[in-house]
This record gives structure tokens, sequence and C-alpha cells, in this order.
């Protein structure tokens, strides 16, 4: 039977509508696991290397006992974050006659389908057989084999059991995240350590080897747990997500623009109540941070605007980019529905700039947080948020009439590349390039702040021409609209 | 003439969707599209709400063709699939966001709802979902009653009877009969007997093409069953 499920996954996965799509996001995610793999297989084998200069006042044995807990703790907080619930494949069966037994047993197999179940092999395995099987003895290597499969086996239903229970979100992620962060922070200042707990648990089973089957005991029960509670819950609805009640929502903020401003409601609603979209402007705030990599204390303090106005440009008009790239198309499944109402082109496409100005304005003072490395950083922000909400907008709208690929968004975020297409590299050109051709003169004639100035009076001018650039994109919406509507439908 | 179609052809490939030389409404009549599956109702549907493009030929809404501007929209309300809906949003968002392009107020939205209450059998309103989160037949009513808050000149449901239920279907032949003579109404069903209760006019179309148009009366659907059994 299992084999039988199996098959069909696989037919499904080859006969799938949007096979092409789906079979390139597999490509680049194996690519992502190949980069991770072999990292991971260059840290195992190197870690009889690395120990000992990370902590070089101790014993490598006691470093690996002792980090074996952090990354099953790390493990973890990722799992909640990234790894799937499979059940929506096994709805068809349900009716059938097939027993339940069976249901779950695929279900807890499929599961075991992770990429997570396969770094932990390769970050562990090699010194344990090449150090520990060397000094300590076949039957010592065979538990701590045995020990971290089983401590994998149990984050791995456990993370599961947590999400079916549906008492997980990002939310508790970040509490997690949190809370290993300070038991780091308390490991560094030596108050407690968890490295120090994590050794004495390991080392326990050098002496007493026999002490390493409490880990398949604990795995096997959560793995029972799991079992058990899939089994009595195997309804569909009770498997996704709990529903919440929903309320519904105004901002008076928006409703001073009128039309545009309803519509910009609208498409707020649309971000905050899908995972994916809400995901790409959340990947904003998290680029904020960029600008560590790129503001240096030498380029600060000798003005070498050039250097760091990528960071700024990317870093304040990065949500446009992201969310902007697939323009129009977060809107496909009620597309026909906005092209039958009484909207005005040129107010659904001022409704667009309005919430990229407002998106890109709180992104800016969220930003201004670098004014403690240097004030001036703020000046480079504001010529860059010009630059972003004058030309930026305008490139992105005008990119997005060319964008006819469906998108459904009530499907995850993560390694989601549906409704990729050229138009989304095409973009990322002139929005480089442009700042650093304004820039260079000034550059060179070792003017920065002209130079800033130049930047954010290129955005003024453009933010000038708004209403221009709003009715030509709305004339080009609108040549478009059947193309567009057509290519959303499918 | 409040709508009117002219030599309207729409191809894909090799194959005439619809092809339909010349068909006139007048304004307050309510005219029904009956015809099989792939007869081209919901492709012609569209063309008529300016979401595809004719191969040729136009139509033509008071007298201006749908395609050059979107005056129509200001007396013209349609639902055709869930694509109508914007369904992330609470039955009240939508309506209120459907009123404001009318320059409803909340209150005038709020009004207009209440008469919708035994329509809505209480399952719509302050339900705490999401449109999505309703079944198909309650997210038909959410469509429907949309449409009608309008107050539209011109009325254009496809299939509305399919999935709702019957106490629903029968409230909505009330509501569109109500409204015979002061709205055209345009609607498509495979429902022999709803469309002929509710409609005046029509229309039977067969592989595009338009291959009846009559008045109905009392002998009406035993001729369209006598069709379709044929």
């Amino acid at each position: 039977m299992l084999s039988t499920f199996l098959s069909h996954q696989r037919k499904s996965f080859w006969r799938s509508r949007n096979k092409g799509g789906s079979i390139a996001t597999q490509i680049i995610i194996g690519f992502f696991m190949l980069y991770f793999l072999v990292i991971a297989v260059g840290v195992g084998f190197g870690m009889t290397i690395f120990l000992p200069k990370i902590f070089p006042n101790q014993n490598v044995m006691t470093s690996f006992n002792g980090i074996i807990l952090y990354y099953f703790a790390f493990d973890f907080l990722m799992r909640l974050q990234l790894q799937d619930i499979p059940t929506l494949s096994i709805i068809p069966y349900l009716h059938l006659k097939i027993s339940k037994r069976k249901i779950i047993n695929f279900l807890n197999a499929k599961a075991l389908f992770s990429a997570f179940n396969v770094w932990p092999l390769f970050l562990f395995f090699p010194f344990i057989f090449l150090k520990i099987g060397a000094v300590e003895g076949p039957l010592v290597a065979l538990m701590y084999v045995i020990a971290i499969l089983s401590i994998m086996v149990f984050n791995n239903y456990f993370v599961l059991y947590l999400k079916r229970k549906s008492i997980t979100n990002i939310l508790f992620t970040l509490i997690g995240l949190a809370i290993v962060g300070t038991f780091a922070a308390l490991e560094y200042y030596k108050v407690i350590s968890i490295m120090a707990a994590s050794n004495f648990v390991f080392s326990q089973m050098t002496t007493r080897p026999y002490l390493g089957l409490i880990f398949p005991g604990v795995a096997a029960a959560m793995f029972v747990i799991n079992s058990n509670y899939l089994r009595r819950n195997l309804y569909v609805e009770e498997m996704g997500a709990k529903q919440e009640k929903k309320v519904s929502t105004d901002y008076p903020f928006l409703n001073r623009f009128g039309k545009a401003g309803e519509l910009a409601a609208l498409e707020l609603k649309l971000i905050l109540r899908h995972k994916r979209p809400r995901y790409s402007v959340i990947m904003g705030a998290i680029f904020l941070l960029y600008g560590f990599l790129f503001y240096k204390a030498p380029y600060i303090a000798s003005d070498s605007f050039a250097k760091m106005i990528f960071a700024a440009i990317f870093m304040t008009g990065f949500s446009i980019l992201s969310y902007g790239q697939f323009m129009f198309a977060w809107q496909s499944s009620h597309f026909d529905g906005l092209l039958i109402n009484k909207i005005d082109f040129k107010d659904y496409i001022k409704g667009k700039f309005l919430l990229f100005t407002i998106i890109c304005t709180i992104v800016t003072i969220l930003a201004s947080f670098y004014a403690f490395l240097s004030p001036k950083l703020l000046l480079l922000h504001l010529a860059a948020y010009l630059y972003n909400i004058g030309f930026c907008t305008v490139l992105v709208l005008y990119l997005a009439t060319f964008n006819y690929k469906r998108i459904d968004i009530t499907r995850s975020a993560s390694f989601n590349f549906q409704g990729m297409g050229a138009t989304q590299w095409i973009l990322m050109i002139p929005f480089v390039l442009l700042p650093y051709l304004i820039y260079l003169p000034f550059g060179y004639l070792n003017r920065p702040y002209l130079g800033l100035m130049a930047i954010g009076f290129f955005g003024l001018v453009m933010l000038a021409m708004r209403s221009y650039w709003i009715n030509y994109i709305a004339k080009k919406l609108e040549l478009k609209r059947y193309k567009i509507a057509e290519g959303f439908r499918e | 003439m409040i709508l009117e179609v002219k030599n309207l052809q729409k191809v894909y490939g090799d194959k005439t969707v619809v092809n339909i030389d010349d068909l006139q409404i007048v304004a307050g009549e309510t005219v029904g599209l009956v015809g099989n599956n792939g007869a081209g109702k919901t492709t012609f549907f569209r063309m008529l709400l300016d979401l595809i493009r004719p191969t040729q030929g136009e139509v033509l809404s008071k007298g201006e063709n749908v395609m050059h501007n979107g005056d129509w929209k200001n007396y013209t309300a349609s639902f055709l699939d869930e694509g109508f809906l914007i369904d992330y949003l609470t039955p009240e968002e939508y309506f209120i966001f459907i009123g404001s392009l009318h320059n409803m107020s909340v209150a005038d939205v709020s009004a207009y709802l209440t008469q919708y209450s035994e329509f809505f059998n209480g399952e719509i309103l302050n339900s705490g979902k999401y449109i999505r989160d309703f079944s198909k037949g309650n997210q038909v009513k959410v469509g429907i009653a949309a449409a009608l808050m309008q107050k539209p000149e011109i009325l254009i449901l496809d299939e509305p009877f399919a999935n709702l239920d019957p106490t629903t279907q029968i409230r909505l032949k009330n509501l569109l009969k109500a409204q015979a003579g002061n709205m055209t109404t345009f609607i498509s069903s495979h429902d022999l007997n709803h469309v002929t209760d509710v409609c005046h006019r029509i229309i039977l179309v067969e592989k595009g093409r338009i291959i009846k148009d009559f008045k109905t009366d009392e002998n009406t659907l035993q001729e369209l069953e006598s069709y379709f059994s044929a």
C-alpha cells in the first residue's frame, strides 16, 4: 500500500499542471540542498580541526558533546518554520477502503523525506566514526549514531505534532530563537551552560553506553504520541490550521485618498491576510540589517557613498521590489472582478503608488536607526528614499504590465517560485545601475554630497512627474488588460 | 436598445466559440441564455463585460462600444464566477468596497443589506469568516447581492441558480421577477424550469450560434425540453 501511495505522489508531481515551474523549483531547491549538504559534509569532516580552534581550552570530545543539543535546538526552530505537514495529499484516500493505520503510516513515512533528516547525518557521523569510533570503540560510536538518529526522529515528529495542534506560528519561533539566544548569552557569560549539560548527557553515554538506549525510547514515545493523535483526528478539517474568527477592518487613514485609498486599503488587506505577500514585505524588514555589511567606518569617514549607495537603495526599496515583482498577479484570482467593477485604471495605479509610498516610508523610518553609526547615513537614506518612491515605483509598475503569470497566493511562501519570469530579473538591472550612473561623475569630482543630491533630485523629478506616469501606466494596463486577465484566469 | 451585439465572433485556434450576427436587447427585458456546455455562454458574457477581446465585431451598451470606455460600468453589474469576488475579505468588507465604488457610504450599504437578511438566511453577515471560507452557494449569494446592490440598469448573471439551495433559488427568482421592467436582466442557466419562469425571452445557443430567440409562453418549457432531449 505504501508503495501505491508513493507512486501516486510521484505521478502527482510529474503530471501537475505547472510541471515546468515545479521542476524548476525542485532544481533550485535541489541546489540549495546540495549547497548546504556540501557545507554539512565539510563541517562534518572538518570538525576534528574546527572544534579545537573554536573552543581552544577544552577537550575535543567535550566540545563535540556540547554542540549536539545546540544543533538540535536550532534544528527544531528551523523545522517549525520550514517543515510542511504532509496532509492534503491523503484526502482522496480517506473515504476509501483503506485502514487508517495505513494512511497514518504513509503520512509518517512521508514526513521523514525532509532535508532536515539528512543534514545531521553528514554533520555528526564523520566525527563519530573517525574520532569516537577510534578512541572509544565501536559500541560507543554505535550508541552515538543511535542517539543522533533518535533526536532527529524526535524533532521530526515533535514539530509535526506541534504543527498539527496548530500551536505554532512565527511568534513561537521568534520566542524560541530568543530563548536559545539567551542560553547562548548565559553560556558566554558563564552563568549556566547548555554545553556543559549537553556534554554531561553524552559523556555519560561514553562511560555507560547502555544509557544511549534512552534516546530511541523517547523518540519512539514521540512517534507513538504523534501517530495516536493522527489516528484520533484523521479528519481533513482538523488537520489543517484552526480557524479563528475573522473581523472586518477599516483603515481610516487611507480613506482620505478617495478611491485610490480604498484600493490601497484593499491591497493592504491582501498583504496582511496571505502568507506569501506578507513574507515578501517582511523580507524588506530583514534586509534592514544589510547596512551592517556595507556601512563600514572608513567608508563613512571618507564619504565614500558609492560603496554604500547600493545598500541604502536596496534596504529602503527591497519591499517595493520583492512585492512589486509580482505586481497585479497578487490579485490574479479576482482580477476579472476588478475589471468589471467601476474602477478607473488611473485610480488603480494611484492606489499602488500610494501603497508603495507608505511601505517605503515606513521602511525608511525604520532604517534611520543607522543614524547611530553616523547622521550622514540619514542623508544617504533620504536620497535612496526619494529614488525609490520616485523611480523604483514607476519601474516596478511599468514592468508589472508585462506580467501575465497567475499566482496562487494561498500557497506557502518559502521556496515558492510560481510566477517568476524574466521580468523579475530585468527589473534588477536599471534599479541597481541607475543610481551609480547618476552618482559617478560627482564621485570622480570628489563631490559626494552633490552626488547624493543628484540622486535625490532625480527621485524628486520623477515624483513630480508622478501624475504623468500614472496616466502612462494606466494606459498601458488598459491596452494589455485582456492579455493580463487571460493569463491570470489560467 | 440598451444592449446591441453586432457580428460578434470569438475564435480560439480554428474553433469559433462565439458567432453572433445580431442581437438586440431592449431596456427592461429579462433574457435567458440557454445552451449545453461548450455553447459559448460564458465566453459571450465575458465579451459583454469586456473581459476578453472579441476576434471580430462589437458589443454596444447604450450605443457605445464597451471596449472604448468604461462608462457601461456605471450601470452594469454582474456575477459570472468566484473570480469576481475578492475572497480574502469578509462579506461586509466586500459590500462596503463595492458600495464605495458607487459612492455609497457605509451606512447606505448596511441599510441596503438589511433587506437581504432573508436571502442570506443568517449565514453571511457577521459570520466571522472570509469569503473564501464560505461554501460555494454562499459565495454566489454574496456575489449576487453585491451585484444587485449597485442598482444596475443591466444585470448579468452566469448560472446563478447552480450551487444555490432550493429555498434560495426560489427567493432569487422572486427577486429577479420583482425587478422585471426596471432592470435589463441577462442570465444563463441550465435549469429550464427556472429560466422559463423568470425570463420573458429565451435565447438558445449551440456551438456559439443563436439558433432560437423567442418570447416565453406556456409552451416554452416543453419546447426547450424537446429540443434538449433530441
